[in-house]
């Protein structure tokens, strides 16, 4: 991912943060059920944190901002179609879940 | 091949009760055992968070053939000349040093199954005890499939449908066709390994010859199928990028491959015959993996049913059956498939052995597609049990006509995806 594209990524994301984190926060997150769901973005998103190529590193991401980001895949805001179909097959508790855990996450070095 | 368990029957209690975990599900020994029939995407990921999320809890073993793995996917980027042999091996070093204990390499074949009695046999003559049993063993080709063809004749007309030899193999052949030579290339019936795969093979060909200013080169698909995977958008870009080289003929077209002839390279179809091709790709059908069929676990030359909620054999509870073996619904036969359902097998196992949470199944998959430099196309979706299978929630598949940039994108994720989920396999 460019430069570019990662500052509207990040644009995005506080555009929608604001309006998003109540939401995101409501649902308490279920530590198990975010393991769980994380091993399904492990099939692209490296969980050592290592960003190769096209597919961005999603560990260490504040929360309200990964909620934030995949309400913008659900909504067709971010265009990615595989993005766009997984989040659309995830509850504000399963999101919540996983920007838990993978708010909770460092990248290993 | 070393199995050792001395300590571990200690170890493990000691984490189990660490983790806060109810007493094992299995009774009559301390520590359960898992052991997995093969190592590539269904097998190393399952064995990997098998070992990795029950922490000591369970003991498993992966039984694995070969010193390294090969894989088919991107195995078409080789032969397309973006990928060096050696990014497409792996080895299984890290998975059988990053869990201790945890996880032990057998380096040997499974022969056979004694499921009455729970155990793999080895060819190493070792028996493994096993208290649940994971089979990934990939497909096996039906040889009688092709009139004309065979094992013996897989030299002359490689299939490059297994990695390894035979994919050099593909290779080499496509380097040595001269300008104006036809390639043909015999596509399987449904279901088989990587529904997409032949048409970016077809890709590949066109894209290595035109580099090679073999733009005159032809290559023929004869398809026993009416249609296939990305089919609009692989043959729109055939069209843009390489003029008249690929032409896919259906069928009714064609009216069946009557026979080939590895002696003078030549195609026999209903309606024509092709002499002296400088190159014939033969993809004949396929089957699950041996170990599977003699098992009892799929019938004759087919594939093996499978509960969709937990990727449990039709026939044995005992038994879970991943990736390309399995009858997986709308799920293709992909490493990202195989990679989906052994997380969902590792959660079922991890929850019936040791009292984890169990959550409901859920699968997703992509498959990235390559059609010339910085032009790929992807196909996917997510899937859930539903009505005794596994069936899509939703699907997407690129459009023909998308954007350069779009493309290019594409490709940098198939690159990345790549390297993710061979790390999620074998670290």
């Amino acid at each position: 991912m460019t430069t570019r594209t990662g500052d509207s990524l990040r644009r995005a994301a506080l555009v929608l943060a604001g309006a998003l984190a109540a939401q995101g926060s409501a649902a308490a997150a279920d530590a198990a059920l975010g393991e769980y769901l994380a091993a399904e973005c492990a099939s692209c998103h490296q969980s050592s944190g290592r960003q190769q190529g096209g597919i961005p590193a999603i560990i260490g991401i504040p929360p309200d901002q990964f909620v934030a980001l995949m309400q913008a895949y659900r909504q067709g805001q971010r265009e990615n179609r595989v993005m766009q179909t997984i989040a659309a097959g995830l509850s504000a508790e399963e999101i919540a879940a996983l920007a838990a855990y993978y708010g909770g996450l460092r990248q290993a070095e | 091949m070393q199995i050792d368990r001395r300590g571990l029957v200690a170890s493990g209690l000691a984490a189990a009760a660490a983790l806060g975990l109810p007493a094992p599900a299995v009774l009559g020994q301390a520590r359960p055992r898992v052991v997995v029939v093969g190592g590539g995407a269904g097998g190393a990921t399952a064995a990997r968070y098998i070992a990795r999320d029950s922490q000591g809890a369970i003991a498993v073993t992966l039984v694995e053939e070969n010193e390294t793995y090969q894989s088919c996917f991107h195995s078409n980027l080789y032969i397309g000349g973006f990928k060096g042999y050696d990014e497409i091996v792996h080895r299984y070093d890290a998975l059988a040093a990053n869990y201790g204990e945890a996880l032990t390499l057998a380096r040997a074949r499974a022969t056979a199954i004694d499921r009455d009695r729970r155990e793999v046999l080895l060819s190493t003559g070792q028996r493994l005890p096993y208290d649940r049993l994971v089979l990934s063993p990939g497909i096996d080709l039906k040889y009688d499939s092709v009139p004309g063809w065979s094992k013996e004749s897989e030299e002359a007309m490689p299939h490059g449908w297994k990695p390894g030899r035979q994919t050099q193999l593909v290779r080499e052949r496509l380097e040595q066709v001269p300008d104006g030579g036809i390639i043909v290339m015999i596509a399987p019936p449904n279901p088989y390994r990587c529904p997409p795969g032949p048409y970016e093979r077809a890709s590949m060909f066109a894209h290595v010859l035109k580099q090679a200013g073999k733009a005159k080169a032809k290559i023929v698909i004869l398809d026993p199928k009416e249609s296939f995977s990305k089919q609009a958008a692989f043959q729109a870009d055939w069209e843009k990028r390489y003029g008249g080289m690929i032409e896919w003929l259906g069928p009714k077209v064609h009216d069946g491959v009557k026979s080939v002839d590895p002696g003078t390279n030549s195609v026999e179809t209903g309606f024509e015959t092709y002499r002296d091709c400088a190159f014939v790709n033969v993809i004949p059908a396929q089957m699950a993996g041996e170990i599977a069929r003699s098992a009892g676990l799929a019938p004759p030359g087919g594939y093996c049913t499978i509960d969709p909620a937990t990727m449990k054999s039709a026939s044995d509870p005992n038994v879970f059956v991943l990736g390309d073996a399995c009858i997986a619904g709308d799920m293709p036969k992909s490493a990202f498939s195989a990679n989906s359902q052994a997380k969902v097998a590792a959660m079922v196992i991890r929850h019936e052995l040791t009292g984890s949470r169990a959550f409901p199944a859920r699968y997703v998959n992509t498959c990235w597609s390559l059609i010339d430099t910085d032009d790929a196309i992807k196909v996917g979706g997510r899937y859930e049990p539903k009505d005794g299978r596994i069936a899509a929630t939703e699907t997407f598949v690129s459009a023909p006509g998308e954007s350069e940039e779009l493309r290019r994108q594409t490709q940098a994720e198939n690159m990345s995806w790549y390297g993710a989920i061979t790390a999620d396999m074998f670290s």
